[in-house]
């Protein structure tokens, strides 16, 4: 017995010490995981593209609806019965801003940049129109992240062996993203197709199937955009250079590079969202369009006015005006406001609307669905009261609607070919470019009105906005500037570039000067918003290269301008 | 002693008897009356006897004999006989110095000989007030123990030894269940990539949800429990390897006795759990905004907020569209809880002889929770068979099996939680109208939103009901222990043991939810299996008089796995069934295969004991993980430690101190990783875009070189006992270091990572233990009895890794607060929002941003004050204990503020004129803002709801009758107790919250606190009866 156990024992104890480590290495390895040799560059386009352009929930919402969306005059929060007040996103908070735009347009760059160290020369799927790809979508995203922030670490980026990456000043950008699309352009050349076999583009490229030649235009309509942007900028060089460039090799022309998004996929917790999983998911969270929109398209009887947004529901809307509190003071004050508000949609009382005011309340009683009434930006929220829901416009249904339910969703606008005619135009007019810039303003016009399944109609055409003839030429410039805006409605980073880079449409450089209407935006004492502030962990991960940063731009607020606005 | 006594007596009765000089007489008694049975023994002779049943004895000696008077407990008595003919002995406990403790491994140890500190807790003392989870119960117990919870029936806690080691948060103490390591079994995450294999996470999942389902040690039924030994250090815990850096708590479970009687017990607890306290709210406001009542609801702009007019009756607009007195409703929140009671009932059967022993027991707990349609049921059914085989071989068995439903739970996070819904109710919102939470037939999805008081705000009766978690858990425990003993030093044991356990979780989101609008169910299956396989060699030999060796040699083979799967969708086609197939959308499965951890591991150690006063240990372990590269794969620590009994050389005689010990120690453990972290892999997201596959790199960019974590710890220790053991104080000072941790760098995601994941940095842990007990009072009748305890722990991160000095680790939820790690600061250092001293153009204060440092979520020193009184057949016990220091973030009292429903929104109704400097105007402030704006802007400014934790609380009493007389209706005893627990504060300093209470278990939301459960005051009976 005593032998028998001393041998259990010890053998035992020799296969504890020398066994079994055997199998160590294999219950190691993720069963669940790919490798490098299961892989093709194609599956990783897809995700640079969606990650960028249809990112999650967080972004959408905390980011875009919250902030771009709204800077950029399109849309606007703070009616009666809202989650939020007007003021929302013009008060800095360093949540939604962290979350919904720093956060994600730094962190973006990992996606990017294991894809470009992946295709690049000497990566593990080298292949130089997948890199030719990547540069392009390298150049939207630098092009996005800079006009949000301003300095952003761009040349020691993309490095995995530098964690604390400089900010460069946008001018080193802009070269930078221009320098990218030339090599992009060049290795593109008269190519057609990336990848071959198993590891063939196609379809995997949401924007363009693939086609390589498309890509070319995109390139040159982005570098066209970059020189516009830049030109007239402190110490630029190359905006003249590049338009011409752009220009004779060819901008994007007749097919707009949209990203669709989906409308059979079933989930909208996952790695992509739309406006309408915001919309009919967070009700209290929906938006207005803005004033701004509504009465420019009203002002050019525009006909992209009913199919961009949808007249107010209308009916008879009662305010109740207050008997106590801080609200009995500025009655007046807030009724004379609304009024206003009507007077400049252009409604006509007792045609359009009537108003019935008495010493409790106020009336106002309109057809349904007749009337497009914009929402004025950044209200204070104590005129929240005086705006009912139904008076004001909602964006058309396709921009709202909701993810899977096999409807179609408003894509993601990246370019569109109007902008490109509109940029030739404006080329033109500021001289860097030669032609006729009515020709490619009636052009980008057509293709513009095109989007939204309509065309140019007489009335439009020969209103102010219709064309640029007899125009002075800052006169053309605000009307190319609008054009463009309004084309990049629902891309309110785009539209919010617009705005800061040209001045128009003047209605949306929004500032306040009584904070009882619009809003102060707190700290930002009713300045325009300039640009996002900084995410607030990047001071402790790479706090001395910010802090340079901050000091050569200027504090970091939501008021310092950026090196390219006007 | 037992062991000597008995060859004492053996050897008495085989020896001659001496010629006698004289007959002597004697009577041997203690404090508490005459001692039966101590033996009296004339010295270096065959000569003894025992004392009769009155502690009388006589025997035959010569005048220059020495007798020798011991029994087993109290100290050894030498007392030359010289010309004395009667002597009356006293005999002096010597529980200290014989007391034995359950060391690593579970080897008990004479507490004197161990050169660390360990620190032993009775069953009595988790199982008298019992808590859901035991680890509540050693609350304010242990030096050096912190305990935090999370708050809702069935949570878990967080049990940290002696500080944070480790950077990556998982600094919590492992459990060890009679030898076995019990998994904490973590649930997979939400993204269905976590990937734990019994980790050290004790408390349970560290998790952000707060009401996250308990594991590991709530696992433990309290009744079962015969003691817990707490390892703190790393010299402690050395034998358990790379799983022990953080400390280990050891529970040992009860044994049949060895008695031949049948024993019955059954106890039966019954509690009624209440909130201690809530918050403090205001009743002079009503609903509304800017001052006045909101307007008719048709109107649109219906604010949730009390920044309403005054409540003065009137009738004003109410949210159920009808028109009601604007009144406040002062118990509005309290009364929206019910009395939580709770039946916990166990029996245990034992039964022994010479030839092993049995023990059964069952436990049924059977739990309210005080919010309505929230339970937990739990069966808890113990088998425990030691079956001595012959004199030699034994064979210990144990089987637990453990079932737990907690049942509509539900979530109480954040703002959306059902918490923050009540509290931020308005004033003069009757609890009872919410009851009315949704249309009474409904048909249209509209029709199923749910009612509340605001737009799009929950209600918290809906929530409790129809948005809840439901976790079931099943574990299996046991384990086949073949011990042999070869001869009287020889020893040997092998033991098996499994520990099982399958979790299902079930979240439903019902069509109507105020965010969720048509509904949503969330389905999780995990399974956690241990197997460990382990054999320990124990020598005992005597090498001289003076010279005791204990050498123990073992090996382990422990096997972890978890595999799982998690199911979500949303969109219910029937809303009033809530099944998987009801469910319109339901996104792709996610899989998380059989994932293995193994680690094999060879330990020995050797005890040294030289004349009873010199003990060295020396222990060396080797582990080889699966998770590390071949190269580092094997690795090596050991520790050191040296006690000395010093009485006998400053206090031969014992007339002042009975015990004189030093003790030092130095030790190091290592600490491995999850698998899984070598390689870098491509992941396929569930999803995809448009029915295409996307593929992304992993955002961590892992390290095949990755290294154990060391952990590193000196020592040093003082224990003494004096005036016949009265006094008691053992203080002990340790200064650890971990060093290698392994830590996921941030690095900027230009670097296409989002983390490095690699060995970097160095955290420390300095502190002070201090255990002081007294017997203040002894006598036949009436005893008190009294421990006091404090321990202080520094946490300082010494270093990080170039270019970083500052990890966060999570952000609250409002923004406001950073939980972080700073080189020079600590773990859990607090940084947030400050008044700037100046306002914006319209006189709103501004603030800095969320950077300034506020505090640390590391209490400075935690304390405990134990007392147990006798008399006659009474007992009383009570335990005040405290938290001093250490910061938190109230985030319900800034939500509080925000919407206007706190005492403290009070000030300033009627217009404050910030001071400071107006920033538009560059000169004193002059604009007045309405208490509603001040209040807006100061919700978000943190430093000023940063609290510090400090706490004294009345943490246990409990009051006890041992019914005389019971042994006529057939009973041994019967003992009926009144017991409390959470009963009163003496002081705290938090407004609205327990300063206990965090967001969840893991480091980053320690510091938080956010509309947790109320702290519970729980009051009961206890019946015990053995037959």
């Amino acid at each position: 017995m005593k032998n028998k156990i001393l041998i259990i024992c010890s053998s035992f104890l020799i296969a504890t010490m020398l066994s079994c480590t055997d199998d160590f290495n294999e219950i190691n390895t993720q069963p669940d995981a790919l490798s490098t040799d299961d892989i093709s560059a194609k599956f990783f386009v897809t995700n640079i593209q969606q990650k960028l352009l249809r990112p999650t929930l967080i972004p959408l919402w905390f980011g875009d609806v919250i902030q771009p969306d709204q800077f950029s005059g399109q849309t606007a929060n703070g009616w009666a019965g809202s989650d939020w007040d007007g003021d929302l996103g013009w008060l800095y908070n360093s949540t939604y801003q962290d979350l919904g735009c720093w956060d994600w347009l730094a962190g973006y760059n990992s996606d990017l940049t294991s894809y470009m160290n992946n295709v690049k020369p000497g990566g593990t799927l080298e292949d130089e129109m997948y890199y030719a790809l990547g540069l392009v979508m390298k150049g939207f995203y630098y092009q996005q992240y800079t006009e949000a922030f301003g300095m952003i670490p761009f040349t020691e980026a993309s490095d995995p062996n530098i964690t604390l990456p400089k900010y460069d000043d946008q001018l080193t950008i802009y070269k930078g993203i221009i320098a990218d699309l030339d090599e992009a352009i060049a290795i593109i050349g008269s190519g057609t197709e990336a990848g071959s076999g198993f590891g063939i583009l196609r379809e995997n490229d949401v924007i363009f199937g693939g086609d390589m030649q498309k890509w070319k235009q995109l390139a040159n309509s982005l570098k066209l955009r970059i020189a516009l942007r830049a030109h007239d900028g402190v110490g630029e060089d190359f905006s003249a250079t590049a338009a011409t460039e752009a220009i004779a090799s060819g901008v994007l022309a007749d097919l707009d590079a949209m990203f669709e998004g989906y409308a059979d996929e079933t989930n909208i917790w996952g790695g992509s969202s739309s406006y309408g999983d915001v919309w009919h998911n967070f009700a209290g969270s929906q938006w207005k369009t803005t004033e701004a929109l509504i009465n420019i398209l009203k002002t050019s009887d525009d006909p992209r006015l009913s199919k961009m947004t949808k007249p107010a529901v209308g009916g008879t809307m009662t305010i109740t005006k207050p008997v106590a509190g801080q609200g009995v003071a500025l009655i007046d004050t807030h009724v004379a406001y609304v009024k206003s508000m009507l007077d400049l949609s252009g409604l006509i009382l007792d045609t359009d609307y009537t108003w019935v005011e008495t010493a409790t309340d106020l009336t106002i009683t309109m057809p349904e669905n007749t009337n497009f009434i914009g929402m004025p930006s950044r209200l204070s929220g104590k005129l929240k009261a005086y705006m009912p829901d139904y008076m004001f416009s909602d964006p058309a249904d396709i921009i709202t609607q909701k993810t899977n339910e096999g409807k179609p969703l408003f894509p993601t606008v990246l370019m569109t070919s109007a902008d490109s005619h509109f940029m030739i135009a404006e080329a033109i007019v500021k001289g860097l470019a030669t032609g006729d810039a009515d020709t490619y303003y009636q052009l980008g016009l057509e293709k513009a009105m095109a989007i939204w399944d309509t065309a140019p109609t007489s009335e439009f055409s020969a209103a102010n906005m219709g064309s640029l003839a007899g125009s002075t030429d800052e006169e053309k410039l605000e009307k190319i500037a609008t054009q463009r805006w309004l084309v990049n409605y629902t891309n309110g980073y785009e539209g919010w570039s617009i705005v800061r880079d040209t001045g128009y449409p003047t209605a949306c450089v929004i500032t306040s000067d009584n904070n009882d209407i619009v809003s102060f935006g707190g700290e930002n004492n009713g300045l325009q918003i300039q640009r996002l502030k900084y995410g607030t962990g990047t001071y402790s991960s790479n706090g001395a290269n910010v802090n340079a940063a901050v000091s050569a731009q200027g504090a970091d607020n939501m008021t310092t301008k950026l090196w390219f606005a006007k | 002693m037992l062991f000597k006594n008995s060859i004492l007596i053996l050897f008495i009765s085989l020896s001659s008897i001496l010629v006698a000089q004289k007959t002597v007489t004697g009577n041997v008694s203690s404090a508490d009356g005459p001692l039966p049975g101590a033996t009296v023994a004339v010295k270096a002779s065959a000569t003894g006897t025992t004392t009769d049943f009155d502690g009388n004895f006589s025997i035959a000696v010569a005048d220059q004999d020495v007798l020798v008077v011991s029994y087993v407990g109290f100290a050894t008595q030498e007392i030359s006989v010289a010309d004395a003919t009667d002597f009356n002995i006293m005999m002096q406990a010597d529980q200290l110095l014989d007391e034995v403790v359950i060391t690593a491994l579970g080897i008990s140890r004479e507490k004197k000989s161990l050169g660390y500190s360990i620190t032993e807790v009775t069953g009595d003392n988790v199982n008298t007030i019992k808590d859901n989870n035991l680890a509540s119960s050693l609350t304010g117990k242990v030096a050096g123990l912190q305990i935090s919870s999370a708050g809702s029936l069935g949570s878990a806690s967080r049990i940290t030894i002696r500080g944070n080691n480790s950077l990556g948060g998982n600094s919590q103490a492992l459990i060890v269940v009679d030898g076995m390591p019990i998994n904490a079994s973590l649930p997979l995450s939400n993204d269905g990539n976590q990937r734990e294999t019994g980790s050290n996470n004790s408390g349970g999942s560290a998790s952000f949800e707060p009401s996250i389902a308990g594991g590991g040690i709530s696992d433990i039924n309290p009744d079962d429990v015969e003691s817990i030994s707490v390892l703190k250090g790393p010299a402690a815990s050395a034998l358990y390897g790379s799983r022990a850096g953080n400390g280990v708590i050891l529970i040992t479970t009860k044994k049949g006795s060895r008695s031949d009687k049948l024993g019955v017990t059954l106890k039966t607890n019954l509690y009624v759990d209440n909130p201690m306290f809530l918050p403090d709210f205001q009743n002079q406001y009503g609903q509304g905004s800017l001052g006045a009542a909101n307007l008719a609801r048709s109107a649109g702009s219906w604010s949730s907020d009390s920044w309403g007019g005054k409540l003065d009756g009137s009738q004003q607009p109410y949210y159920d569209g009808s028109s009601k007195a604007y009144s406040a409703q002062t118990n509005n929140v309290e009364d929206f809880f019910r009395s939580g009671v709770r039946n916990i009932t166990s029996l245990s059967i034992d039964k022994g002889s010479e030839a092993g022993s049995i023990r059964f027991s069952y436990t049924n707990n059977s739990s309210e929770s005080i919010v309505q349609g929230s339970d937990l049921n739990s069966h808890n059914f113990n088998l425990r068979a030691i079956a001595n085989l012959s004199d030699k071989l034994t064979v210990d068995t144990k089987a637990t099996y453990f079932t737990q439903e907690v049942l509509g739970r539900a979530s109480t996070i954040g703002a959306q939680g059902f918490i923050g819904n009540l509290y931020m109710m308005p004033r003069n919102v009757a609890i009872d109208d919410l009851r009315n939470y949704q249309a009474a037939n409904p048909g249209t999805p509209a029709e199923f939103a749910v009612i509340s008081y605001g737009d799009q705000t929950g209600n918290p009766f809906w929530q409790s009901q129809h948005d809840e978690s439901n976790v079931r858990r099943n574990r299996f425990l046991g384990y086949a222990k073949i011990n042999y003993a070869f001869t009287d030093w020889l020893n040997a044991f092998v033991r098996v043991g499994a520990d099982v356990t399958n979790v299902r979780d079930r979240d439903l989101k019902k069509p109507g939810h105020h965010f969720q609008t048509t509904g949503g169910l969330l389905l999780q299956e995990s399974q956690f299996v241990e197997l460990n396989s382990e054999f320990l060699v124990t020598a005992n030999h005597k090498f001289t008089d003076k010279l005791d060796v204990i050498a123990n040699v073992g090996g382990n083979l422990s096997k972890r796995s978890s595999e799982g799967m998690m199911l979500f969708g949303s969109d219910f086609k029937i809303p009033t069934k809530f099944f998987l197939s009801n469910l319109n959308l339901v996104n792709a499965p996610v899989e998380s295969p059989l994932a293995i951890k193994k680690v094999n591991s060879a330990y020995g150690a050797v005890n040294l004991a030289y004349d009873n006063f010199l003990y060295l240990d020396g222990s060396v372990r080797n582990d080889w993980s699966s998770t590390l590269s071949e190269d580092n794969r094997s690795y090596m620590y050991s520790s050191f430690s040296l006690s000395a009994i010093l009485n006998r050389f400053i206090d031969p005689e014992q007339n002042f101190f009975n015990l004189v010990k030093v003790r030092a120690s130095i030790a190091e453990v290592g600490n491995d990783t999850d698998v899984y972290q070598l390689g870098q892999t491509y992941n396929v997201p569930g999803q995809g875009y448009l029915g295409l596959t996307t593929l992304s790199n992993s955002p961590v960019k892992l390290n095949p070189d990755l290294k154990p974590e060391t952990v590193t710890s000196n020592e040093f220790g003082l224990e003494l006992s004096m005036l016949s053991n009265k006094l008691t104080l053992d203080v002990t000072v340790y200064n650890m270091e971990t060093t290698d941790l392994i830590f996921d760098v941030p690095v900027p995601a230009s670097t296409g990572f989002l983390f490095n994941r690699t060995n970097i940095g160095k955290v420390s842990n300095k502190g002070l233990e201090i255990a002081l007990g007294a017997t203040l009072m002894e006598t036949n009748n009436l005893s008190w009895d009294t421990s006091l305890f404090y321990s202080s722990n520094d946490n300082k991160v010494e270093e990080l890794v170039d270019g970083l000095d500052t990890f966060v680790y999570n952000e609250s939820s409002d923004g406001n607060i950073k939980v972080s790690a700073t080189v020079g600061g600590s773990i859990g250092d607090l940084y947030g929002r400050v008044l700037t001293g100046e306002t914006d153009a319209s006189g709103i204060p501004l603030f800095s941003g969320p950077t300034e440092k506020l505090g640390n979520a590391q209490p400075d020193f935690l304390a405990g004050w134990s007392n147990t009184i006798r008399y006659k057949d009474f007992s009383m016990s009570f335990l005040i204990d405290a938290r001093v220091g250490g910061q938190i973030y109230s985030q319900t009292s800034s939500s509080l503020d925000i919407r206007g429903v706190s005492e403290r929104s009070l000030q300033y109704r009627d217009g404050i004129t910030v001071s400071g400097t107006n920033s538009a105007t560059g000169a004193a402030n002059n604009v007045e803002i309405s208490g509603q704006d001040y209040w807006t802007a100061m919700g978000e400014v943190s430093s000023e709801y940063i609290y510090d934790q400090d706490n004294v609380r009345l943490r246990e009493l409990s009051i006890g009758y041992n019914v005389p007389g019971v042994e006529k209706i057939g009973l041994q005893s019967a003992n009926i107790q009144l017991v409390g627990r959470n009963l009163f504060f003496f002081s705290k300093s938090a407004d609205d919250i327990d300063p206990e209470t965090m967001l969840g278990t893991s480091i980053g939301v320690q510091g938080i606190s956010q509309f947790a459960m109320p702290t519970l005051r729980s009051m009961g009976l206890n019946l015990t009866l053995n037959f």
